[in-house]
């Protein structure tokens, strides 16, 4: 089962699509969970999720805002999607029978 | 100090990222982070919370991504056990060190404030004494002197410049520069600018090329010509806005127009005359008055042909200066040219104290890794139980030195961390202390070079303080210290612990011994007698410049009216006109020869700092008149017969043991006038407190050759100085508001100025000495306290045993004596071994000072006795009975 974080960085690299290098997706977790995360932790939690092969990543384009510095986009792998779709299945299977209110996770 | 952009993430915070950050994940985080900052960070926080931002982010990635690496999905994670294991230790010593806050605490505070305060001193030295000078193969640049009658060098007169520019093989360029400071008129308020006047070659001869417009040529270089002018980059920036338009235009200088010819590189340092802002050409003719040979006041600097040797150039060099005296025997004190590279040159005042702040920050540092890991090695031994049940389980002497190492890095590394926010805030403190004078100032700041010698000091650190308990931390045998036991003594352990602050003793006595050679020395020197009575004296700088002060009678009158003017401000009791101040680095002087005493050749003249004066100069100053008359108002007159006044040490020089008054002096050459000397004057210290008391000749202003138009006013308050300058700036401008007022300083600032380098390496020295202080004692009491703690079963044993409290007292209190004594004898050998380094520093105090070197002796025997009683106090209090029941 994954961990909350890697969850939560799988889902925002969905969420983005295309376009998910490091800025949309730290700012897409910040906006739908309310949390700050340093760019960091969320570099990490990517490596993690790459050295598992959840992740695959090419190199973009450079912008004149970043300095010339080259992008890195991120996208899920097959065996990404499959991984995300069970641990959030398992989330559920946990919630289900609970007081109502907690069955839709 | 800071080159970036206001709106741009801070520069430092990147360079680490770029050498911190794994490059696997460099690029695309650190654009990442920019983009932020840039496109959501600084409009929606602000500048400076922006920043703040950057810099958490930036520390956060530093901590979280470096160490992981992703090392274990690398393929060469079975081929590399050494790595992965070592990595295991830094995790396991991380846990550790978060589970002893205080203890990481301290040792981050001591190593940063050791590694801190090494980077920025080094951040200073590096640019001013050790990097090349800024110009394009810069070691061939070299000064060039004359020798004056002693030996020392002297300025070059333009006649002598002309003929070795012209006679020397071994020089590919050479120029001259003067000192000029003209009054900038027209838009917006006049202003005196900083400049120089440079024969035509001297930006050729240093390899700079404008920036905007052209360089001088040759055909400018000559009386009559039409006057152009260099301006460098700032002050083009400041005046005019950065307009490229103004190149070609006229600029009124002084009240003439001169073009603009162009604009100096934004990066130009001009290290012979830091403050000069504006350049004009010389435009000398060697047949002109005050180009002669002894009119020496111009100074010469030269690029050697890449195959000349500084010593063959220096051959040709006197070849050609005895052909000069040969030719013009009564022009030379001596044949020969002194040959210094450039930056030896422009270094050489700041030197000393640089060089001893260094070393002395190098000792800090010694005492801060001396003390860490004694606080390690304490550790260590508390930890044997740890360290037998690891042996237990097979982990060999090396494995458990390679994990002591590895918390001694970590340690270093955070010292590091601290470090490096100690330099930053410490650095522009530094910098604001620093003379303006001083060369390469602007690229004092942390960059890259500081940063490598921060890490090279923190890694060799971290080795120091890893290895020290690795070396003598792992030898409990594994039996005992499982089984529980206290051993009764570990000598061996201990004399490792007791070295450490011997050693911290030692150096602590040296930094001190250090600080007080530097007060004493600053004490007697503030405790000389200047000669005249700088307290309640205010001093400014003005010029009358324009079509106004054409005559000489012009600014004489000009003078008179200042002088009215600003004696009718309330609380002022004198005021004079004089073209120089002591103690301002002014360097004015002429040779005096006396009538009844000619000489073959004039140049052997004793010289005199001329001082040209209105009547009341001397009152004013309060020099005391020892002989004879001062100068009155009757000898202002054009037509009076000619008069001077000598000071004491000149008077002596001329006519030894024979009374002046009445005698005849001339100065400025043989066309000059005879003048009759009516006083002696007291002697005066007209170029420092630490120079000798020097020789000077006043001349009232009407009778002198011509009209300084640049003078200083002195103003005698009744009270305090400082409150009139306001009151007299507005007198000065009520006169003619186009006379800049500049330099306006109370004489007490102008003493105080003369000697704040010295202010600066006490400074420092004090503030090293009392953190060395600090963590010596702390070295004795920590050894100390520990020992009690370990012999509480000895103790009680002993008292049980009927040993009298004295007795326990004095064993702990033996035990730090040995300690202290040991460090102070190596300490005091080292201060006697390294006073010499301070020689240059000192003044009227040896380096070897009995006074000094017993007062700080003293100073910390009293220290390492308090350290001594804290644990001996607690040895006093150990219970016989619980001490033997923890048996």
């Amino acid at each position: 089962m994954l961990g909350e974080l890697e969850q939560v960085v799988l889902l925002s690299i969905l969420r983005v699509g295309d376009e998910a290098y490091g800025v949309p997706i730290l700012g897409e977790i910040e906006r739908q969970t309310a949390r700050s995360l340093t760019l960091a932790t969320v570099y990490k939690t990517l490596a993690r999720l790459e050295d598992k092969g959840l992740v695959a990543s090419r190199t973009g384009d450079p912008t004149p805002q970043r300095g010339g510095r080259r992008k890195r986009y991120y996208a899920l792998t097959a065996d990404g999607r499959r991984a995300l779709r069970e641990s959030l299945a398992a989330l559920r299977r946990m919630t289900r029978g609970l007081q109502v209110g907690w069955d839709h996770p | 100090m800071r080159r970036e952009h206001a709106d741009s993430p801070p520069a430092l915070a990147l360079r680490l990222l770029g050498a911190l950050l794994p490059p696997a994940e460099r690029e695309s985080f650190v654009g990442d982070l920019v983009e932020e900052f840039h496109a959501a960070r600084l409009p929606r926080l602000g500048r400076a919370r922006a920043r703040r931002w950057f810099w958490r982010e930036t520390l956060a990635a530093v901590a979280t991504l470096r160490p992981t690496a992703r090392v274990p999905h690398a393929p060469s994670r079975a081929g590399d056990p050494l790595v992965l294991s070592f990595l295991a230790d830094l995790r396991h010593g991380a846990r550790l060190l978060r589970r002893a806050p205080a203890f990481t605490l301290l040792a981050t505070l001591t190593l940063g404030l050791g590694i801190g305060g090494a980077t920025a001193i080094y951040s200073v030295v590096n640019p001013v004494l050790l990097r090349a000078l800024p110009y394009p193969d810069a070691e061939r640049l070299v000064t060039l002197w004359e020798r004056g009658a002693d030996g020392s060098p002297t300025n070059v007169g333009f006649a002598t410049f002309a003929d070795v520019a012209a006679g020397a093989r071994s020089l590919e360029h050479a120029a001259v520069v003067g000192d000029w400071q003209p009054t900038l008129s027209g838009a917006g308020d006049a202003e005196r600018l900083g400049g120089a006047r440079v024969t035509w070659g001297y930006f050729r001869t240093l390899g700079v090329r404008p920036a905007i417009g052209r360089d001088f040529v040759a055909a400018e270089d000559a009386p009559g010509e039409q006057r152009v002018v260099l301006l460098t980059h700032a002050l083009w920036r400041r005046r005019f806005d950065a307009d490229s338009a103004v190149v070609g235009r006229a600029l009124s200088l002084d009240g003439v127009p001169h073009v603009v010819a162009g604009v100096l590189p934004a990066d130009f340092d001009n290290v012979l005359a830091p403050n000069a802002q504006i350049f004009r050409v010389l435009g000398y003719a060697a047949t002109q008055e005050w180009a002669c040979r002894s009119c020496r006041h111009l100074r010469m600097v030269a690029r050697l042909r890449p195959d000349v040797t500084r010593e063959a150039a220096a051959a040709e060099l006197n070849a050609v200066s005895a052909r000069l005296v040969a030719e013009h025997p009564t022009d030379y004190a001596a044949a020969g040219v002194h040959v210094v590279p450039l930056r030896d040159q422009v270094t050489r005042a700041v030197r000393p104290v640089l060089l001893a702040v260094l070393g002395a920050v190098g000792l800090v540092l010694l005492i801060a890794a001396a003390n860490v890991a004694n606080l390690q090695l304490a550790r260590a031994m508390r930890r044997d139980g740890e360290f037998a049940v690891r042996a237990a389980l097979g982990a060999g002497r090396v494995r458990l030195a390679r994990q002591l190492l590895a918390e001694g890095l970590l340690l270093a590394v955070l010292g590091g961390a601290g470090g490096l926010v100690v330099a930053r805030l410490a650095l522009p403190a530094l910098v604001r202390r620093l003379p303006e004078s001083l060369p390469r100032l602007a690229a004092v700041r942390l960059d890259g070079d500081a940063l490598a010698v921060a890490t090279a000091v923190t890694l060799l650190l971290g080795v120091m303080i890893g290895l020290v308990p690795a070396l003598h931390g792992g030898r409990a045998s594994v039996f005992d210290t499982l089984r529980g036991a206290t051993p009764l003594a570990g000598p061996g352990r201990h004399a490792a612990r007791a070295g450490l602050v011997v050693s911290e003793v030692a150096l602590a006595l040296m930094l001190l011994a250090g600080a007080g050679l530097l007060s004493r020395s600053l004490l007697r020197l503030l405790s000389v007698d200047v000669g005249f009575d700088p307290s309640g004296l205010l001093t400014l700088q003005t010029q009358a410049t324009g079509p106004a002060y054409t005559r000489a009678a012009d600014v004489y009158a000009n003078h008179d009216r200042l002088r009215a003017a600003v004696l009718a401000v309330p609380g002022v009791v004198g005021a004079a006109v004089a073209t120089q101040l002591p103690l301002t680095g002014n360097m004015d002087a002429f040779g005096i020869e006396a009538r009844d005493r000619p000489l073959a050749n004039p140049e052997l003249a004793p010289s005199a700092e001329r001082y040209v004066v209105t009547p009341d100069f001397l009152r004013t100053m309060r020099i005391p008149l020892l002989r004879g008359r001062g100068i009155s108002d009757a000898d202002a007159r054009d037509s009076a017969q000619k008069v001077v006044v000598v000071s004491a040490a000149l008077a002596a020089a001329l006519w030894p043991g024979e009374d002046a008054v009445g005698r005849q002096v001339r100065l400025g050459g043989p066309t000059a006038p005879w003048r009759l000397v009516v006083g002696v004057a007291g002697n005066i210290r007209h170029g420092g407190l630490d120079a000798d008391a020097g020789r000077q000749v006043y001349v009232p202003e009407r009778q002198w050759m011509w009209a300084d138009d640049q003078v200083t006013l002195v103003v005698r308050a009744r009270g305090d100085a400082a409150a009139i300058a306001p009151a007299v700036r507005r007198a000065v401008l009520s006169v003619d508001p186009g006379q800049p007022v500049t330099r306006l300083a109370t004489m007490e600032q102008i003493v105080a100025a003369s000697t704040a380098q010295r202010r600066l390496a006490l400074l420092l020295f004090a503030a090293f000495a009392a953190v060395a202080l600090l963590l010596a004692a702390a070295g004795i009491y920590g050894v100390l306290a520990g020992s009690v703690t370990e012999r509480t079963r000895e103790i009680g044993l002993r008292s049980a045993l009927g040993a009298a409290p004295r007795d326990i007292l004095a064993m702990v209190l033996l035990q730090g004596a040995r300690l202290a004594l040991a460090g102070l004898a190596l300490g005091l050998a080292g201060a006697l071994a390294l006073g010499r380094f301070l020689g240059a520093l000192l003044y009227a105090v040896e380096p070897t000072d009995p006074g000094t070197l017993a007062a700080v002796v003293a100073l910390l025997a009293l220290v390492a006795l308090f350290a001594c009683l804290l644990p001996a106090r607690r040895a006093l209090r150990v219970d016989p009975m619980t001490a033997l029941r923890t048996e």
